[in-house]
């Protein structure tokens, strides 16, 4: 725990981490911004799917990591696009307001699209009568309406795509830590088991958009159960692997590594900075060919034993 | 220390709970209240149960104290429940008490988990009925053949009892859990408020509840934003608040449409550029929102400030309170430790009997057992401790300092010492007298001023 004699080093070097946020353009701070850009994004996801509660998650926590690895992922998606005009772009605009909220036009627009379904709203108009609880607890309306509904009513504004791509570019960031054939393996058995569940997605390999509607579909089928919650469940960024890929899996211990301006010496070597470039690359999984493995990241098993212990024990 | 003339000294008064350090997790208090007259005190815990202490009455040799609060009644509340669609439990744990306003004899209050609400009664019994024609005093019939005289039953005094019952029970309204529920002004209805909705509840009616608010994307894919707290306005009955994850806050007027959906007002404040980082959203996020006794002005707690907004300004607040400003480099611990996502509660002084209906200090919780005042007069502001250590009665609690960074003076504390699993969450403040409950993570602290 913070405070505890065990902890006090890595707060020591945390100043370093998080005692200012580094604009990603500066030359030597930009890999202690990248790395505690990456730290979080860990984080992030161990928090999404490192416990298993007996109670439901509390959905305004999910939604919160949910929105900060949106964010980083946008942020790599626009370092990776303006890596050719880099001195010109200097500061992506402003990730973390505008461009975040255009993508979300969902919620501050709901007043005009019919949240009702389809036999209700045919009745009366919204506006004048209330809505009693009970109707609302027949969730089936935000089924297959859901994706149909997002062409006619409200046309996505282009910052949207980049959200439906950040999901699959998130996948990628995972494949990327995990050697392809083995991932390849895990994903094929997986989306054979959900054959039956999920539409398969082999048609879409090529195409970002064929992930989130893969996903959507399996989302669809989960939907019936009122008040699921749909995010981590099925939104999340691992719909085809389970966490067991990614624990033995090979991946670089600095990735894992709390403690990353101690061992910035010996990870700046190993690690390179994600690139959109590459994570399109590794959508490996979904084809039929393994490809070669990009593996930058090996480890000892001793060290495997060494997280499993961590992840275990925290 | 103290500071001017009109600064509160604060004493020790009582503590409640279990004396060991290991807490069971039932016994972990999620709320606290006071009644309307503060002569009640309601704590709920993770165990669905609700404890009510009452105020003795004054004494009258003991001028220099006040009533000590006893313990006036205790019952279960909620059970713990599966729901076998989702296979996953439903919580017990109290997430709010809301009192009513005393119109007979008993009192009633509303308690609520996650998922339902519940009208408790709490009624006094000090007498009963003796002298059945029928009945022996101890329910067995008696043999007709006995009876030869005819008696009217009188009532007899009894040992106090105190019985709480469940008046009505408000279910199946919410499929996200329930965070707030708020009494309205016309105390015949009352909002309940989910991640996702309010309903609209008349205090009678239990099968029925009307949506007010509704933010559920139609695809869940887009959802970014969630309710975090709602509350009714004090005097106005068609109006309610409620704050959202991303730190803005909605005030909606139910007279405009039946779905609330458009805001009349949104307050938020734009972002300081110069203290973004990768956890401003999540240190945005609202944890608690209330009402000044006027409704003129509303509080509102992030994780690092209580902000103080006038209604009719929504750009900005009015003032803003850092409560622990030296956690802010420490954002990136404290969201591995899930600590980022505590929510703290906060609350505002009793109307003063001096100053009837004046909102002028704040409360609220921090880390530690550490729990924060602002004065809005003075602009002072002093940092308690809630601790067994400083339990003598009418000892005046001393001011605590944490050190931020450099060197650390006598009698301060480093950020790195504090004691992260000892966070206070809920406070309350007496209605009408200077008596606070301050509750740790199993112990109900009460304190009150130093009366001279």
């Amino acid at each position: 725990m913070l405070g505890k004699g065990g902890k006090r080093k890595f707060d020591e070097h945390e100043d370093g981490l998080e005692g200012k946020v580094v604009s990603p353009t500066d030359g030597p701070s930009k890999v202690s911004y990248t790395l505690q850009r990456q730290t979080i994004f860990n984080i992030s996801l161990m928090k999404l799917y490192n416990h298993r509660p007996l109670t439901e998650p509390s959905l305004q926590k999910t939604v919160l990591i949910n929105n900060m690895l949106r964010r980083i992922q946008e942020e790599l998606k626009q370092e990776g696009s303006l890596r050719p005009m880099f001195v010109g772009a200097s500061q992506p605009a402003d990730p973390l307001s505008d461009n975040f909220r255009e993508a979300q036009p969902a919620f501050s627009h709901l007043a005009s699209p019919p949240l009702l379904p389809a036999d209700f709203v045919s009745t009366m108009p919204l506006e004048s009568c209330l809505t009693p609880a009970s109707l609302l607890e027949d969730d089936t309306f935000c089924t297959s309406p859901a994706v149909q509904h997002d062409g006619p009513t409200k046309p996505p504004p282009p910052a949207l795509q980049a959200v439906k791509d950040s999901f699959s570019s998130a996948l990628d960031e995972i494949e990327e830590l995990c050697p392809a054939p083995t991932s390849a393996e895990a994903v094929a058995a997986e989306t054979a088991a959900h054959d039956s569940k999920a539409q398969p997605s082999e048609s879409n390999i090529h195409k970002p958009e064929g992930l989130p509607e893969s996903r959507t579909a399996e989302s669809k089928l989960m939907d019936p159960l009122p008040g699921n919650f749909e995010i981590t469940a099925s939104t999340g960024f691992l719909t085809d692997l389970t966490l067991d890929d990614i624990l033995f899996a090979d991946i670089d211990t600095s990735m894992y590594d709390f403690d990353p301006c101690t061992s910035a010496t010996g990870a700046a070597s190993k690690m390179a900075p994600v690139s959109a470039d590459e994570l399109l690359k590794t959508l490996a999984p979904y084809s039929s060919q393994p490809v070669t493995p990009n593996q930058p990241f090996k480890m000892d098993l001793t060290e495997l034993d060494h997280i499993m212990e961590v992840l275990v024990g925290s | 220390g103290a500071g001017g003339g009109n600064d509160i000294q604060w004493c020790f008064s009582q503590v409640k709970g279990a004396v060991d350090d290991d807490v069971a997790e039932a016994d972990i208090i999620s709320t606290v209240e006071f009644n309307h007259s503060g002569e009640l005190l309601a704590t709920g815990d993770k165990g669905g149960r609700v404890v009510i202490f009452q105020q003795e009455q004054e004494n009258k040799t003991q001028s220099h104290s006040r009533g000590e609060y006893n313990v006036y009644s205790t019952f279960q509340s909620h059970e713990p429940e599966f729901d076998y669609l989702k296979s996953l439990e439903i919580e017990e744990k109290i997430n709010k008490i809301r009192w009513l306003p005393q119109k007979n004899a008993a009192q009633f209050l509303l308690s609520t988990n996650d998922k339902t609400i519940k009208l408790w009664k709490i009624s006094e019994r000090d007498k009963r009925p003796e002298g059945y024609n029928l009945k022996e005093e101890d329910g067995r019939y008696r043999d007709p053949t006995t009876v030869t005289t005819l008696r009217v039953p009188v009532f007899r005094p009894m040992d106090l009892m105190v019985e709480a019952s469940p008046r009505r029970i408000f279910a199946n309204a919410h499929t996200y859990h329930i965070n707030s529920i708020s009494i309205n002004s016309d105390y015949e209805t009352y909002l309940s408020a989910d991640d996702l909705r309010i309903n609209l509840w008349h205090l009678e009616i239990t099968d029925r509840s009307f949506n007010i608010v509704d933010i559920k994307p139609a695809n869940m894919e887009e959802l970014t934003e969630v309710i975090t707290a709602a509350e009714f306005h004090p005097n106005s009955c068609s109006t309610f608040v409620y704050s959202s994850s991303k730190g803005t806050i909605r005030l909606c007027d139910m007279r405009a449409s039946a779905l609330c959906d458009r805001h009349s007002k949104l307050f938020e404040e734009p972002e300081d550029p110069s203290n973004r980082s990768f956890f401003s959203e999540i240190i945005s996020s609202i944890s608690d929102v209330k009402f000044s006794h006027s409704g003129r002005y509303m509080m509102t707690r992030d994780y690092l400030s209580v902000k103080i907004w006038d209604l009719n300004m929504e750009n900005r607040p009015v003032e803003t309170y850092q409560v622990h400003e030296y956690l802010r480099s420490k954002l990136c611990s404290l969201y591995e430790n899930d600590c980022i996502f505590d929510k703290f509660e906060c609350c505002w002084n009793g109307s003063d009997r001096q100053v009837e209906f004046f909102s002028l200090i704040v409360m609220t919780g921090s880390y530690n057992n550490f729990f924060r005042m602002f004065d809005r007069n003075s602009k002072r502001d002093v940092t308690l401790e809630a601790s067994r250590e400083n339990n003598k009665p009418r000892t005046v609690l001393k001011p605590r300092k944490v050190c931020a960074s450099g060197k650390r003076k006598k009698d301060e504390i480093s950020v790195d010492s504090l004691d992260f699993n000892k966070k206070i969450l809920h406070t309350a403040w007496h209605p009408k007298e200077n008596i606070i409950a301050v509750a740790t993570t199993n112990n109900l602290y009460i304190f009150q001023d130093k009366m001279n």
